[in-house]
């Protein structure tokens, strides 16, 4: 039994959600446009929450990821452009060495003595020329600075270079690799030349070509460069020296921020003026005045962008994969919908079916007692009718007997009206739910409800009170079911009460357009967390036995079809007051 | 051979008074009370012979009043009268005291049939 009760319980607080629903739409199964609605939002719901629990891992390992493959691709562009500086460098650098090698072996091969003369000098420079390419001359340089020997385009003999800085350098370092020059049909030049020491004579000696920049020109440009990228070599101070693509021309100033010398490769990000930002690598070049820089037009962002927008086959496959998710989304949330939508109509069925035989339970109890009832008044008249018969049979003059036999036709025909009372009681009773709309007064069928249970009220020596409001328009609406209503509630009045207990009716007008009938009794009362729970169907705190729990829910649902209003005020051992309103045109909803 | 005495005990007062007419007039000394108080009160001073038990009458369980009777005058045939009647209670009524049952309204000829067969049976 306290399992039942359980159940029960669950089932009306489930019931409870769906009240308004299933009370506003008690005799119809089929969906409401307003419900339709309520459908197409939850789907919308589902649709969206979905959406997002898919969604923002989904978006959540995209950004992730591609966070990641930024990182890991910066690092491989910037390992790349390094790699690439650092090999050029390396080019350059090695050209440079194997040209001071063969002016050193030069220089150790041959004597001062030789190599002022020119034939000779002329003679090495043609070898020279033929080995290495791209010589321009050759010279020898004694002590003072003096241009002892030449070889070459320009007639240099007995140049003083004594106060040049290069040849401080190359007497202080031995070795010394000049800034590029314009020199011979303007073609960029640069110069190396190297010392060598007589330490027997304690003087020494210095050996200078001069080589043709375009030489280094093809180690530069050699970096495998792209359309928008750039490669240069500058000296100290930020002078081209060999011919760049987009900051400047050779022996200009560069048009970026200058490099500054390094041992290491550096990246860093310049910006130009308006337009797109460019990595800058740089690296200075050893045994040389030269810093080598590169420059890269994109930058690992937009290369990384590069790469995903042309792989179209992967961009199109996230996209189809997007929509296929979103279609499969829409497609669950319908079917949800739908599966929640057929749940619904079961269960409104079932409640509707509920109903229906609750009806039917309570027209059997009904019946049964009406059948006692008409049994009373058929064996008077049955007694009356056979006494008449009797005296007939028994008697030649009915004359005599006439004042009789009034009263006894009389009392058939009362009996017959009892009788006819109690049918028609019933019959009202077992109409169907339909709204029928007639001019009705609401006192007139407040009477006849309580005359139906003035036998009960007699029997439990209850006091029913009316205060029935005379002078009350009378109101457009269904007498059958309105009777249905104040039965079930003045019954439940009458169930509340003590014997000898007091109800009292009343009936009043309230703002011209709607009746307030008030049942109030001085029952046990109804606890106020029991309040909201009285209108749902199954709900009952009677007896089990006593009552199905769904007269109130009828009771409200017939009262809503009529577009009238139910509120009950109770206190726990002090009685409960049921309010029915009425409007005097009722409309049909 | 003198009149067979017959109480009549329902609520409903036209039914009651009328019947106990209509068995006077075949011949029955019949007398009619309204409630099982007046009932018991006969059986105490003038025990009848036969007793019409309305079995549903407001505030008084028809079978305890059978009871009763059966207990105050054991040798009183007392013949129930109900709304409706079936084998079952019928054997209960039985083992109760009730000499017979009859469903109400019936013919004046069965309900005479069996206060005569009740009678016979007290006679016997």
């Amino acid at each position: 039994m306290q399992k039942e009760e359980r159940h029960t319980g669950l089932v009306q607080k489930f019931i409870a959600r769906y009240r308004n629903l299933i009370l506003s739409d008690a005799s119809s199964v089929s969906a409401t446009p307003l419900s339709k609605d309520r459908y197409k939002s939850l789907k919308i719901r589902i649709f969206l929450v979905i959406g997002t629990l898919a969604g923002v891992p989904l978006v959540m390992i995209t950004i992730l990821s591609y966070l990641s493959l930024q990182g890991a691709f910066k690092e491989d562009f910037n390992n790349q452009m390094r790699g690439n500086i650092e090999s050029t460098r390396q080019s350059v650098e090695f050209f440079i060495d194997e040209r001071i090698s063969a002016l050193r072996f030069l220089a150790a091969a041959n004597t001062y003595a030789q190599l002022s003369d020119e034939r000779v000098l002329q003679d090495l420079f043609i070898k020279f020329k033929r080995e290495f390419g791209e010589v321009v001359d050759l010279g020898v340089i004694n002590s003072d600075g003096i241009q002892a020997s030449y070889a070459g385009p320009y007639s240099l003999q007995g140049k003083d270079y004594s106060n040049q800085d290069w040849f401080h350098e190359v007497v202080i370092r031995g070795v010394y690799v000049s800034d590029v020059f314009m020199g011979y049909r303007k073609i960029p030049h640069f110069a190396i030349a190297v010392k060598k020491e007589v330490p027997e004579r304690g003087t020494f000696w210095i050996l200078r070509a001069t080589i043709d920049m375009a030489t280094l020109n093809r180690y530069v440009s050699i970096a495998n460069l792209k359309s928008r990228d750039d490669a240069f070599i500058i000296n100290h101070q930020g002078i081209l020296q060999t011919q760049s693509r987009y900051h400047g021309n050779v022996l200009e100033k560069i048009a970026i921020e200058a490099p500054r010398p390094s041992e290491e490769v550096i990246l860093s990000e310049v910006r130009q003026n308006g337009s797109t930002p460019l990595i800058l690598g740089y690296t200075s070049i050893k045994k040389s005045p030269w810093i080598l820089g590169m420059t890269v037009a994109s930058t690992a962002q937009s290369k990384l962008l590069d790469l995903l927008t042309r792989d179209m086959v992967s961009a199109y496959l996230a996209v189809f994969l997007v929509f296929l998710g979103i279609i499969a989304n829409i497609k669950f949330s319908s079917a949800l919908v739908n599966w929640i939508r057929e749940a619904e109509l079961e269960r409104e069925e079932a409640i509707a079916q509920s109903q229906h035989s609750g009806k039917l339970a309570s027209i059997g109890r009904l019946g049964a007692g009406v059948a006692h009832e008409i049994n009373n008044p058929l064996a008077i008249i049955n007694e009356k009718a056979g006494l008449m018969k009797d005296i007939l049979l028994m008697s030649t003059d009915a004359h005599i007997n006439k004042e009789k036999f009034i009263g006894l036709i009389q009392a058939i025909s009362d009996s017959v009206t009892r009788c006819k009372a109690i049918t028609q009681r019933l019959l009202g009773f077992a109409r169907r739910m339909d709204v029928r709309h007639e001019e009705i007064d609401l006192n007139d069928t407040i009477r006849e409800v309580i005359e139906f249970l003035d036998k009960e009220i007699l029997y439990r020596n209850i006091s029913l009170e009316t205060r029935l409001k005379e002078d009350l328009p009378r109101i457009i609406s269904d007498k059958g079911q309105l009777q249905q209503v104040f039965l079930n509630i003045i019954n439940n009045a009458i169930d509340a009460v003590e014997d000898g207990g007091q109800i009292m009716v009343s009936t009043e007008l309230r703002n011209h357009d709607r009746i307030r009938v008030s049942i109030k009794d001085n029952g046990q009362g109804i606890a106020k967390e029991k309040i909201k729970n009285i209108f749902e169907p199954f709900y009952t705190t009677k007896e089990k036995g006593k009552g199905t729990g769904l007269g109130l829910s009828i009771t409200y649902g017939i009262v809503d079809r009529l577009g009238g209003s139910i509120q009950v005020e109770s206190e726990v051992s002090v009685g409960t007051t049921f309010h029915v309103e009425l409007p005097v045109r009722a409309e049909a909803q | 051979m003198s009149k067979v005495k017959v109480l009549l005990v329902d609520d409903e007062v036209e039914f009651a008074s009328t019947l106990a007419e209509r068995l006077q007039i075949r011949g029955y000394e019949a007398k009619a009370v309204f409630c099982a108080e007046s009932a018991l009160d006969m059986v105490r001073s003038e025990p009848p012979d036969v007793v019409l038990l309305d079995l549903k009458m407001p505030g008084m369980n028809g079978v305890e009043v059978l009871r009763t009777i059966k207990k105050l005058s054991p040798s009183c045939q007392v013949i129930l009268l109900t709304g409706h009647g079936s084998e079952q209670s019928a054997a209960e009524w039985a083992a109760d005291g009730a000499a017979d049952y009859a469903i109400k309204p019936s013919e004046i000829e069965t309900l005479v049939a069996k206060i005569n067969r009740a009678n016979e049976k007290r006679l016997k």
